[in-house]
């Protein structure tokens, strides 16, 4: 693991809070799903970073859980957004954007001049 | 705040751990099983569904593994880890466990013991409302030189709370001794003096009842008394009942009112008080010249609180502008013109008293210090022992490090997992030498009381007791453990798995640093071998002198009539009865009496004018006196060297006599004949008295203490001496054992007048406890010395046994080859003489270096005394060699087939 896990990381939480956002309550598999899915198969999740990823969130206290059943009768645990998860999502967007918007203006001249 | 909840969280996730792992499971096997559901879906057979799905996860046990980090500490873990697998390998080792602990133990106990006690008499804080405030007042003369006296007058006193303007409260006490006994055996209980407002300046409250205030002390009062909390314990049972109650003193009663709080021992560290009294109380007991308008009684002393924000050079302003009007104002009558000039030219100073006052420590400050360093070489000691042993250990231990290494174990992680076992190690030490330290501390308490002194200090353990423990394990720990943990870490992968010592290329570098590690010890033991040697023959010195008197098997009993209601004009009659009938009890031989007895710390000198052609004058004419009655010399077998005993002609009419000393003769009268010839001593401010003739010149005999060089003395007749008779000593030899006649002494005085009040001790006693600074010290000292030197043994044993494990082979190779047991046994011993020249050395540098700390605690004796240091070097190198002879001996005697068999 190296700096581009670290990116991965941090992207992770906003994807995962993100998700939950959009779709409320949800499973860790479902999550998963959702953002290989979102992704459009571009991003292909190791299943195995997104549990310590939410185990992350949990403790901080931006996303709570709780067992419940899934569509098939499944036990499956359940995350949730909390009022500070939200809070941290509108954050994380809008650093999102400025970053995106930095890093936009330091490509585009130079792909003019060249 | 979002990073710390996370933390708490994890930290809480180190517990619970069964029901997590649980939902750990619960949680991946839901994952996998709707993954699963979904590749069926999607056309793969169950086996592939299932592979597919793990590979996804990343591997169900990794994946665990990976979240197990985020939910606990990583490093806690570990840490939690390594202590778990640092106690099983202690459990297996109980031998060298017990050892290494119970070494540790008695090294951090000392250590704890020792700064307790230090801690309780130099450091602690008073246990009154914020000390730090409190300054104590001193008067000194108005030269920059002169140093200042802590002792004032009531006059002063009143005149100093009354002007002063720093202050926010002040306050003022003395102390003074009371019987608690109405006649007979006297009881003591510790008086404290105290002004009206000494409670409230303090911040001390009531346990209960209430305390004395400033409408308790007004002149004319009859008295209330508030006692201490464990006076209260100990006398009442702590009983409510005691409130209101009376309490007498000196036979004088007065209403106890109320207790005081708990931790309050009074404002002098070594001491506890038993009751309090207001200041206006004194009247009572002082008869016709009452301390309360005595311009020179010096009884008191004075603290004040200084107001917040009054710096140290305003304070000392302050209190200069004010001395001229509160000196002007309480100049002493008696004194002659100069003196009352100078008088006016005092100066009030000040000196924090956060600490308190005391005497203990003056006395113990030094020794207490001296002990200290002491008791830190002997751990130093210990920590060598045990680092030895652990380098002995790692010797066994390299397999388990090559396999441990060999599995991907990094050399760090195995320092680290080294480096908390010994932080075990010195932990269980920590506990298990606290436990020491308060039975330890307890017993030095027990140990530097005398008859006359009953020390009292607290020796509840505070934060800095405490931290300097926790800080001693530590270090401790890093001391013994850093060395083998780097040693034993390196280890030669190949070499140890063959599990062979004898080709390891490193192992007689393995034994090296051992051999240095011994080497300091020796040096460091002689250092305290050396310190033992001169405190104990000071000691002897001091207790095998000369002191011109016979101390053994003379009785004392102090006695009491002021507090009895005996008239004076009775006094007189009442000894000589007593004293008569005294002396026709069987196993009396003979008695007598004195103002002060022997090296009790009492004194009574005078400037004296001799009738010699050149007189001496100053502090040179100094001379010590006592008053005693005929047959003093007798009973306690001082010499007459010329002229006669006092007798019964001698009385308060007749011609005024006194019996000097030879130093007194030799000095004064230039060792002419002194018989006959007048002295007159200096009264108030250079009046001479009138002169007074010598009849008799005795032996020298030791006056004050011990130590004392040179007293010149003269002694007077009873009937002559003036203040003389309230509380004579008796003085009784016995042919027996003094206890013996104790009972019949005691219904003897009884028998004449039984309100008198009286207290026994034996002169043996006296002189024994005037020593007890030298004896704590003596026998502390020498046995840790003695600890350093078993320690030293211990450790010269198992290193040389170690050696001569590590060369079996070699040995058995040169004996197999024809070596003679003799040249094997010179062979191992060579190296025990190695390590004994060099630690001697260097033990002798260290110890000439730093031994001339200890001068001023040395009696007759350099401190650089080279007889001593021999001594201790020969003794030293006598154990050590015998230490190390054994395993060589036995290197020697080994069978060399067994020696090689042994590979």
């Amino acid at each position: 693991m190296g700096d581009k896990a670290d990116v991965w990381q941090g992207t992770l939480a906003l994807m995962v809070l993100r998700t939950l956002d959009t779709l409320g309550p949800l499973h860790g598999y479902g999550i998963a799903r959702r953002i290989e899915q979102t992704s459009e198969n571009l991003l292909s999740v190791n299943y195995g970073t997104l549990y310590p990823a939410l185990l992350k969130l949990e403790q901080e206290g931006y996303i709570a859980s709780e067992w419940g059943l899934s569509g098939n009768k499944r036990k499956a645990k359940y995350y949730k957004l909390t009022r500070a998860g939200r809070k941290q999502l509108e954050r994380e967007i809008q650093g999102w954007g400025q970053a995106t918007a930095i890093v936009a203006r330091f490509l585009t001249p130079k792909e003019q001049s060249s | 705040m979002r990073k710390l909840r996370a933390w708490f969280l994890r930290l809480g996730g180190l517990f619970g751990k069964e029901r997590q792992e649980r939902e750990l499971a619960e949680e991946f096997e839901s994952h996998l099983q709707m993954h699963i559901e979904d590749n069926l879906r999607r056309g793969m057979t169950a086996e592939e569904a299932r592979r597919d799905a793990l590979i996804k996860l990343g591997g169900l046990e990794s994946a665990k593994e990976r979240y197990r980090d985020r939910r606990g500490l990583p490093g806690m873990e570990t840490l939690l880890q390594d202590i778990r697998y640092g106690a099983r390998m202690l459990r297996k080792n109980p031998g060298f466990t017990a050892v290494a602990v119970l070494t540790l133990a008695l090294g951090i106990g000392a250590n704890t013991a020792i700064f307790s006690l230090l801690d309780s008499v130099v450091m602690r804080f008073l246990p009154v409302e914020k000390p730090e405030q409190l300054v104590q007042l001193t008067r000194r003369g108005p030269e920059p030189g002169h140093v200042g006296v802590p002792s004032f007058t009531n006059p002063i006193w009143e005149q100093v709370r009354d002007q002063q303007d720093v202050f926010s409260g002040t306050l003022a006490f003395g102390a003074q001794q009371f019987d608690l006994a109405q006649g007979g055996e006297a009881h003591y209980a510790k008086g404290l003096w105290v002004s009206g407002d000494f409670f409230r300046t303090l911040g001390v409250h009531a346990a209960a009842g209430r305390l004395i205030n400033v409408a308790d002390d007004q002149r004319g009062c009859s008295g209330v008394a508030v006692l201490s909390y464990s006076f209260w314990q100990d006398h009442f049972g702590g009983a409510a009942s005691a409130l209101g109650s009376a309490i007498s003193l000196d036979n004088h009663t007065y209403p106890i009112i109320g207790v005081a709080a708990p931790g309050f021992y009074g404002l002098e560290v070594g001491t506890k008080f038993d009751v309090a009294l207001p200041f206006c109380a004194t009247v009572i007991f002082d008869g016709a010249r009452p301390r309360l308008d005595h311009r020179s009684w010096w009884w008191l002393s004075i603290l004040g609180r200084v107001k917040p924000g009054i710096s140290s050079a305003q304070l000392r302003a302050r209190l200069e502008l004010i001395s001229p009007r509160v000196f002007a104002a309480t100049v002493p009558p008696n004194w002659d013109v100069t003196g009352q000039k100078n008088y006016q030219k005092w100066v009030l100073t000040s000196a924090p008293v956060s600490t308190g006052t005391s005497g203990l420590r003056r006395q113990f400050e030094r020794p207490l210090q001296i002990l200290m360093g002491v008791v830190g070489i002997v751990l130093l000691i210990a920590c060598a022992n045990i680092a030895g042993l652990m380098l002995a250990r790692a010797a066994t231990r390299q397999r388990e490090m090559a396999v441990r290494r060999a599995v991907g174990a990094s050399r760090q992680r195995l320092i680290r997992q080294l480096l908390t076992e010994c932080l075990l190690l010195s932990t269980a030490g920590a506990l298990l030498g606290i436990l020491f330290a308060r039975w330890g501390s307890t017993l030095l308490v027990h140990f530097i009381s005398t008859a006359r002194e009953q020390v009292y200090l607290d020796l509840s353990f505070d934060w800095r007791v405490l931290g300097f423990t926790a800080a001693i394990a530590i270090i401790t720990a890093v001391l013994f453990g850093v060395l083998p943990a780097f040693r034993s870490t390196r280890v030669s992968l190949t070499s140890a798995m063959k599990g062979s010592l004898a080709v390891d290329p490193e192992r007689h570098a393995r034994f090296r640093p051992r051999r240095w590690i011994v080497a300091a010890q020796v040096a460091l033991s002689l250092v305290l071998l050396v310190g033992a040697g001169l405190f104990l023959r000071s000691f002897v010195k001091l207790v095998t002198l000369d002191i011109g008197f016979d101390r053994a098997n003379v009785l004392m009993m102090h006695t009491e009539a002021r507090t009895a209601g005996l008239q004076p004009e009775k006094w007189m009659a009442t000894w000589d009865e007593i004293d008569r009938r005294l002396s026709l009890l069987p196993g009396v031989l003979s008695v007598s009496r004195s103002l002060f007895t022997p090296v009790s710390g009492y004194e009574w000198n005078q400037y004296v004018h001799a009738d010699s052609p050149n007189p001496l004058t100053g502090e040179a004419s100094l001379v010590y006196m006592n008053a005693v009655t005929p047959g003093y010399f007798r009973t306690l077998r001082i010499p007459l060297l010329a002229g006669r005993d006092f007798n019964v002609q001698d009385t308060a009419t007749s011609t005024k006599v006194a019996i000097v000393n030879q130093t007194t003769a030799r000095k004064h009268y230039h060792d002419m004949n002194p018989l006959g010839r007048y002295i007159r001593l200096e009264e108030d401010q250079g009046k001479l008295g009138a002169p007074i003739q010598i009849v008799g010149v005795v032996r020298d005999s030791k006056y004050e203490s011990l130590r004392e060089e040179d007293y010149a003395c003269a002694y007077f007749p009873v009937t002559q001496a003036p203040g003389f008779g309230g509380g004579p000593n008796f003085l009784i030899r016995t042919s027996v054992r003094p206890s013996a006649v104790l009972s019949l002494v005691q219904s003897t005085v009884v028998g004449v007048n039984k309100s008198i009040s009286i207290q026994f001790d034996t002169l043996a006693r006296q002189v024994d406890d005037s020593l007890v600074e030298e004896r704590v010290l003596a026998t502390l000292s020498g046995f840790f010395a003695g600890l350093a030197l078993l320690l030293v043994m211990v450790g010269l044993y198992g290193a040389i046994s170690y050696m001569v494990t590590l060369r079996q082979t070699e040995l058995g190779v040169r004996m197999a080859l024809g070596a003679a047991p003799g040249s094997i046994l010179r062979l191992v011993l060579r190296d025990v003489v190695i390590i004994l020249v060099a630690g001697v050395a260097v033990g002798t540098g260290i110890t000439l270096l730093s031994v001339q700390l200890l001068q001023s605690l040395l009696f007759g004796l350099a401190a650089r005394d080279m007889l001593t240091l021999a001594l201790a070097a020969a003794v030293l190198s006598l154990v050590a060699f015998i230490a190390g002879y054994i395993p060589a001996r036995r290197a020697a005697r080994v069978d060399p087939l067994v020696a090689l068999r042994y590979e």
